[in-house]
């Protein structure tokens, strides 16, 4: 890791450790008594974060609609929130349709961002201008991309225009046909994290010693012998936290599917988290959306595991 | 190293180059465009350039929204600075338990799905009156955006050597004089990386305001967007002038920190 320390670059920082061998006794107590630092994040998070999410547990397990939503005590009804979402057929396909949009956005987003880096971290305007353009358009409010794809992609948009100046004769219905609209909420999903990808990649990519190229160079390595035998194994320790981090902004992204879709045609963009916000407030079952909710947040708490773990590996 | 650009090299410029300069200058374009000309300027790029979007967009209604977002984005920033700041220092300076369990929490609270989060927020605002208020909002999006900045800022104030607060505790300071007057200047730019961050997700947040926010008076810009966007037939010129209006604060702050932004953007946290 000893490649990934250097200045503000990467996305993380191997520090000393503060204090570790100094009078232990003293860092003990030091350390104790800046506890008292974390207490208005503890209160924040605690109101709005934790006690939210034990919240959300509970109403999963009862039957909560907009009638008694405000008004307690909810009935109890175990596990049945649960099982009718697989019994309706709905959470099945959301599985299937959250896992596909993943993957997408995962091999897009991953693929791209390195690919973009590699071009990137050429010097020059060109290679200046297009990084500050992308951390901009990465930058804008997701409403503002989502409503902008939702136009090129329409019948008459930029996309069909030249995808029928290629030849087709009729326009691609990206946003009306049920495995096109997964599609398209994918692809705008990977484009709009391509760019932070990008710089993670180029941050480690410009944290290379020059005379390793340098070296290659005089050994006479050609470009692609220099990304396969310099830059990929260069970027391998960050690509494994940034594969989960991508793997958990595709997880849990539910703008691009607001702004373009709405989670249709029909249920053809209903993943996971967005299912059960519909089953919450277009349904107003609360419990069942929550139910719905609960499943989701299982499967990025285990994401969450394993990003933690590499946090603390890369630390100590 | 070698920096010249080969031909992938360039064929990949070009490509990322279209693939996100494109959208900018469709968007652009068709705010200037009349709606009688919309389709047909999509495949020419000689169009007549008019302001009736922009015209159309500017009523009081607009200026409501701008209001509601400034305050909205302001008072989200400074609530997470206020609980970030001090947090991201602690958990940088305590051992051990502490900062284990801190750091699981804040991962765990990150990642979680805000459609998620919506559920039970709602019903816990409405218990204590915060529907349709400003305050429940700001409250909210400051305990979604609180983790990301403290992971974020943490290895800011781990950068600054603990002997500096040494030394400033044997000139007589306290734990806190050590905190404002030592660590805080040293950790001055991720602060303002975080502050830009958070100010910029803080104004396009618009799930919890299209739920919490019940009055359209008190909608933000994000939120007009959003509800364009999914109207029945769109008016594309007054939806882009509006996308456009949008951006340009982002801009504003853009130009501002892009620096901090892509240096410091990558140090800890993801979008």
């Amino acid at each position: 890791m000893a490649t990934m320390t250097s200045g503000r670059h990467g996305i993380i920082r191997v520090g000393r450790r503060p204090g570790r061998d100094r009078g232990d006794v003293r860092a003990q107590r030091n350390s104790l008594r800046r506890t008292v630092f974390l207490v208005p994040g503890i209160a924040l998070l605690g109101l709005l974060g934790v006690y939210p999410l034990i919240q959300l547990v509970w109403m999963a397990f009862h039957r909560v609609t907009s009638a008694t939503i405000n008004s307690g005590p909810w009935e109890w009804v175990g596990l049945d929130n649960f099982v009718q979402g697989f019994q309706l057929g709905e959470t099945g396909p959301a599985i299937t349709r959250t896992l596909v949009v993943v993957a997408i956005v995962t091999v897009f987003g991953m693929v791209g961002g390195f690919a973009a880096a590699v071009a990137l971290r050429t010097s020059g305007w060109w290679s200046s201008a297009l990084l500050a353009l992308m951390v901009f358009v990465w930058a804008l409010p997701p409403v503002v991309n989502g409503s902008v794809w939702k136009f090129l992609l329409s019948d008459n948009g930029l996309v069909n225009a030249i995808v029928m100046a290629l030849g087709r004769s009729t326009p691609i219905p990206f946003l009306y046909d049920t495995n096109w609209a997964l599609l398209s909420v994918a692809f705008v999903g990977a484009f709009a994290v391509i760019p932070f990808n990008a710089l993670v990649f180029r941050a480690a990519l410009l944290a290379v010693d020059p005379e390793i190229f340098e070296a290659a160079a005089l050994d006479g390595v050609n470009r692609w012998g220099e990304v396969r035998h310099i830059m990929m194994p260069s970027v391998r320790p960050t690509s494994l936290v940034l594969l989960v981090l991508t793997m958990v902004y595709a997880f849990r992204s539910f703008d691009f599917i607001f702004v373009m879709t709405y989670g249709g045609p029909g249920t053809a963009t209903n993943t996971l988290p967005f299912l059960g916000f519909l089953q919450a407030f277009a349904r107003f079952n609360f419990g069942y959306g929550a139910a719905t909710s609960v499943l989701a947040v299982i499967v990025v708490l285990v994401l969450a595991v394993i990003y933690a773990r590499s946090i603390r590996k890369e630390e100590a | 190293m070698n920096t010249k650009a080969g031909p992938v090299n360039i064929a990949l410029k070009v490509l990322f180059t279209l693939m996100y300069g494109l959208p900018i200058l469709r968007i652009v374009q068709t705010s200037f465009t009349s709606s009688a000309d919309v389709f047909n300027a999509q495949s020419n790029l000689f169009f007549r350039p008019t302001l009736q979007a922009y015209v159309n967009n500017l009523d009081a209604s607009l200026f409501i929204a701008l209001r509601q977002s400034v305050i909205i984005a302001t008072g989200t920033t400074v609530l997470v600075l206020l609980v970030a700041v001090p947090a991201a220092y602690g958990l940088a300076r305590v051992r051990g338990h502490v900062a284990t369990i801190g750091l699981g929490l804040l991962v765990v609270l990150q990642t979680l799905p805000q459609t998620a989060q919506i559920i039970p927020l709602f019903q816990i605002l409405g218990m204590w009156g915060l529907l349709d208020t400003i305050v429940g909002v700001v409250l909210a999006n400051a305990a979604l955006l609180a983790p990301f900045a403290t992971l974020l800022l943490r290895p800011f104030f781990r950068s600054v050597p603990i002997a500096l607060e040494e030394a400033g505790a044997i000139d007589g300071a306290g734990m806190f004089r050590q905190f404002a007057s030592i660590a805080l200047p040293i950790a001055r730019n991720g602060i303002l990386t975080v502050s830009s961050i958070t100010f910029l997700l803080a104004w396009g947040e618009f799930l919890y305001s299209v739920r919490f926010l019940l009055t359209p008076a008190n909608r933000p810009l994000s939120v007009l967007l959003a509800m364009q966007v999914s109207a029945f037939g769109i008016d594309w010129p007054g939806l882009m002038a509006l996308a456009v209006l949008t951006s340009l604060p982002i801009l504003a702050v853009f130009l501002l920190t892009y620096r901090l932004l892509r240096d410091g953007l990558t140090v800890g946290a993801v979008k």
